[in-house]
């Protein structure tokens, strides 16, 4: 257990920057989750932490120790790599106890310890197996023995369910979360997946480019992006944008169908910054379908559906507004709204996100 | 399947030819009237007990396995560590690449350019005639072989797995021994027996560089002329003795050739 600080950290491969700048101090015991598509620094960032790769620029502590120096068996972290890395020419108990043997452990105390880490993952039975004669799942969790069985400071997991079919994927997401907080180990864990990110981390760092793009809690994330490159990578279906018109009456509109009210603090910043046009967002499960009769909102969208996919519980429909605005709308009825209809959607004004179009950031 | 039918027969009649004449006394040999030369003689085993009473021929054939088992260690020695560099490491001054290219052009050159040369060096050295000196000079033949196959097979053992055992506490010779050697344990073997093959084969520069305490087998049956011209019989027993090991050892290493002959293509 161990709180993680980078300051400023950065690597660049020549003249490619792979991270930027990158600030974090995790508390003891976090579980940080690092999102982003593929190429943006995410896994570089986790290699830097684990020693794998070095730092250009800046400083690792793990536990107050200055570990930039150091290889990976100082450092004391462990890691979980998105193809297991299993050793496959030793059995379940060989690759566990791999590391304690290089410590030069007692035999029994690495018995006793494999065998304490096998029972947490349920995988006694497995222990005189090959990684080949496992299944995924299974070689998962011996890819989790290996890192808890050393009782490491940090958790580093590389896309760890990437390889796992999709049902198992949220088995095995809800057992890493209560491992990490049975063990109480500050935890990296690196995904692609914004469903993931959200719902594992207590925080989640989003990253493009290289650069951290925003960092807070899954619902801070939600609720208050920094800037539209977040809004539109947190939640799915993702933010519908819609580049508007500021108009005098503190509206923002792309037309008599698209016209929204943001909140009036938005619409001064708006005016301070002096600008004619911004990018509008609205996220589809905020979208509300105005019934007949129901007195007309301020915020409308109107539009003739195009989509129509039931998804259940609810219904994901597709709305074209204004001749060629495509907007998005997940509605929590089980209706089926037919291809061609028109309909009148509504949203309240605080779920109406406003960027800047020179800097993509919002303004509050 | 006929072609492999006359392949097969095209490759076993030499083997055949030496077995039956093996078998046969000289006269038996030169027998001129013979109707089908194969069948018509009186099977003896006179030849063989002639040669294996030689204490040449013993001396030979020791020699042949301490110089073949000496080369192949010492190349396997130096040859698995400097290609699992090349596959794992970039040096400053030269790209593991080009290295590679340039062991395997020791390889294109002609044997025969070299023989004076090393010939003359051996000879200052103190080393003609002797096993060492053979174990030095197959070595540098086959080091480069040894090399440039290894490096291929080491470079396909997932780099993430070495990357795991780096975490887990591995210094570099550790993921060496403990991860990166056994996972090429077919490729090694293949190697190791190519290496064997080729030193026990091997005859132009065995010929030049021994005489008489260091000759292998190869060089043995070139210099097996008698006054009365070769005598096939005893020349028979020799090139099987010759071919016998190498054959022998190729049935037990057979399950990792066909993979590692595709030079680390397909992972082993």
């Amino acid at each position: 257990m161990a709180v993680v600080e980078l300051d400023k950290v950065s690597k660049r491969y020549g003249d490619v920057v792979a991270v930027q700048d990158f600030n974090l101090t995790t508390s003891d015991g976090e579980f940080v989750v690092l999102v982003g598509p593929s190429g943006c620094g995410k896994t570089t960032t986790m290699r830097m932490i684990a020693g794998l790769e070095l730092i250009t620029q800046g400083s690792i502590k793990i536990g107050g120790r200055d570990v930039a120096g150091m290889i990976p068996r100082e450092r004391d972290v462990a890691m979980v790599f998105q193809n297991y890395a299993l050793f496959p020419h030793m059995n379940v108990f060989g690759n566990m106890a791999f590391g304690l043997r290089l410590r030069k452990l007692p035999k029994a105390q690495i018995e006793n310890q494999v065998q304490r880490a096998a029972k947490i993952l349920g995988i006694e039975n497995l222990l005189n197996r090959k990684p080949k004669e496992l299944s995924g799942g299974q070689r998962q969790r011996v890819a989790l023995g290996r890192a808890i069985v050393r009782e490491p400071q940090v958790f580093l997991m590389d896309e760890p369910l990437s390889n796992i079919d999709a049902k198992l994927r949220v088995e095995m997401r809800g057992e890493i979360i209560k491992l990490q907080r049975r063990l109480g180990v500050t935890t990296f864990y690196v995904t692609h997946d914004q469903v993931e990110a959200m719902s594992m981390g207590d925080r989640v760092v989003v990253m493009l480019d290289g650069r951290i793009q925003q960092v807070g809690t899954p619902r801070e994330l939600y609720r208050k992006p920094t800037n539209r490159y977040v809004a539109g990578f947190i939640g799915s279906p993702a933010m519908n944008f819609v580049r508007a018109h500021v108009g005098e009456d503190g509206t923002v509109s792309a037309g008599d169908d698209f016209r929204l009210f943001p909140p009036g603090s938005v619409m001064e910043g708006v005016r301070k910054l002096g600008l004619a046009e911004v990018w509008v967002g609205v996220r589809p499960e905020h979208l509300k379908i105005r019934r007949e009769g129901e007195p007309a909102s301020k915020n409308v969208i109107r539009g003739t559906v195009e989509v129509v996919e039931p998804q259940g519980s609810t219904t994901l429909i597709q709305l074209n507004a204004c001749g060629d605005l495509r907007v998005n709308a997940l509605l929590e009825e089980q209706l089926e709204p037919a291809v061609g209809a028109r309909l009148d959607l509504w949203v309240g004004d605080d779920a109406v996100y406003v960027f800047n179009p020179g800097t993509d950031e919002r303004i509050q | 399947m006929l072609i492999a039918c006359a392949g097969a027969v095209w490759v076993i009649i030499p083997f055949l030819w030496a077995i039956n004449n093996s078998l046969k006394t000289h006269a038996d040999i030169f027998k001129p009237h013979a109707i089908i030369p194969f069948l018509q003689f009186t099977p003896t085993l006179d030849a063989w007990n002639f040669v294996l009473g030689d204490p040449q021929v013993l001396n030979c054939l020791f020699s042949s396995t301490l110089v073949s088992v000496g080369t192949t260690l010492l190349v396997l020695l130096i040859g698995t560590p400097a290609a699992y560099s090349l596959a794992r490491f970039e040096f400053r001054r030269m790209k593991s690449r080009d290295i590679t290219l340039w062991f395997l052009s020791q390889r294109v050159l002609p044997p025969v350019v070299v023989l004076v040369p090393f010939y003359i060096l051996l000879a200052q050295l103190g080393l003609v005639d002797t096993w060492t000196g053979l174990i030095l000079l197959y070595s540098t033949f086959n080091l480069a072989f040894c090399v440039v196959i290894m490096r291929d097979i080491f470079r396909d053992v997932s780099k993430e797995v070495e990357e795991a055992a780096r975490i887990e506490g591995a210094s570099l010779w550790q993921i060496f021994w403990m991860i990166a050697l056994p996972l090429s344990l077919d490729g090694l073997i293949v190697t190791a027996f190519i290496v064997f093959a080729f030193s026990w084969n091997e005859a132009l520069f065995a010929s030049a560089v021994t005489s008489q305490h260091a000759a292998t087998m190869p060089a043995f049956i070139l210099a097996s002329r008698s006054t009365r011209g070769v005598d096939f019989n005893f020349a028979a027993v020799n090139t099987i003795l010759a071919i016998a090991p190498p054959v022998i050892l190729s049935f037990f290493v057979q399950r990792y050739l066909a993979r590692g002959l595709s030079f680390g293509a397909v992972k082993g």
